[in-house]
């Protein structure tokens, strides 16, 4: 059901960002981190319900996700995702629907530690971010 | 808001907006993405929040009272964030929450931080500074008073466990406000202090006592500042 609130995000986001620009969006690029397990093909369909009337309704929405590579701030040990499966389960199974890292990835060092010391001060390319715009000109060349 | 823990920040905030919500949609919005207290102070505390296609829903508290916190999200859990994620998670929380209400009352955690480089990224804002009249508590939240003072706010101080009456009596068990902070011209709020508020964790929303006849007076205040 977060993809529908994501979606309704991006394209508030890119509005807001073409408000006095000219040109149209033809694509928009969406960085999510695997760990946060949206899924694809209802953000998409979120996407294309909610531009509808709006002036994003020409653009298409590319979903591109991110293997997260984690650092420990503490040890310097470098993991991904697989080494902390079984936290990232653990997490799944007592959450179910509300998985926090489904609502706010950035929440990760909260329930997840370096696999190599035990501590909570890692970081991560974690968030969900629009990592792309592309606008054609709606200006006819002269 | 205040530079100093342990003033009644929650408290305040819970009050006012319970206040506000007499006239208008009002929601609180937990910032204190550590600690939490608004969650136990309505009895939410352990609760998820639901999640619809618009978002994070608030927890509905009374027909015009909503609530949205990060406890909601974490069921309880302990919140422990290296710096350079704790504003991002503010940011996601607002920005994934349902929000449609008229006035928004956010409660903040102590310090000078990343809270308060939110909320002035999200929104314009009248401060409420909360502090008690102990000289170690004006003195701190003085270096908040002063950011503010520079960023063109003009803040309430709301000085909270001012008095206590037995009687016809006034008691000032703390003393009376520091001078250096009441020559700084600011509208300033004096509170009482009310014992029975301990009895109302859980349920501050049935507490019915004389602080929040002074949040009514207060939200008087605000509306007028918000004119």
């Amino acid at each position: 059901m977060h993809e529908w609130s994501i979606a309704d995000a991006v394209v508030r986001t890119v509005e807001d960002m073409m408000e006095g620009r000219e040109g149209r969006v033809s694509k928009i690029v969406l960085g999510v981190p695997r760990i946060s397990f949206l899924d694809v093909e209802i953000l998409i369909e979120a996407f294309d319900e909610l531009k509808k009337n709006t002036s994003l309704s020409d653009s298409r929405l590319e979903v591109n996700i991110r293997e997260p590579s984690f650092t420990c701030q503490r040890c310097g040990f470098v993991f991904h995702l697989n080494d902390i499966k079984s936290q990232v389960d653990d997490l799944r199974s007592e959450f179910g629907e509300e998985y926090p890292l489904h609502l706010i990835p950035m929440l990760g060092p909260s329930f997840l530690t370096c696999p190599h010391c035990g501590s909570h001060d890692i970081s991560g390319n974690d968030d969900i971010v629009v990592e792309r715009v592309e606008i054609e000109s709606t200006v006819k060349p002269s | 808001m205040s530079a100093k823990g342990g003033v009644g920040k929650s408290v305040i905030s819970s009050l006012l907006a319970i206040a506000l919500s007499r006239d208008h949609d009002t929601l609180l919005v937990d910032l204190d993405i550590h600690t939490m207290a608004l969650p136990k102070l309505f009895g939410y505390d352990g609760v998820l929040h639901e999640v619809s296609k618009e978002g994070i829903i608030p927890f509905r508290i009374a027909q015009k009272l909503k609530l949205l916190t990060l406890g909601g999200v974490v069921k309880g859990r302990t919140v422990i964030l290296p710096g350079r994620n704790q504003e991002r998670v503010m940011e996601s929380l607002l920005g994934t929450g349902a929000i449609k209400e008229d006035v928004i009352v956010f409660d903040l955690p102590p310090g000078l931080g990343d809270e308060i480089l939110v909320l002035e990224k999200v929104t314009d804002f009248l401060p409420l500074v909360v502090t008690n009249p102990s000289t170690l508590s004006v003195r701190v939240v003085e270096y908040l008073l002063k950011y503010l003072e520079e960023k063109g706010k003009n803040p309430l101080l709301i000085v909270n466990m001012s008095f206590m009456k037995c009687g016809s009596e006034v008691i000032r068990p703390f003393g009376s406000l520091n001078e250096q902070v009441s020559r700084r011209g600011l509208q300033i709020v004096e509170l009482p202090m009310d014992e029975t508020l301990n009895r109302f964790v859980g349920k501050i929303q049935e507490y019915r006592g004389n602080l929040l006849d002074e949040m009514y007076k207060l939200s008087s205040i605000i509306n007028e500042r918000m004119r």
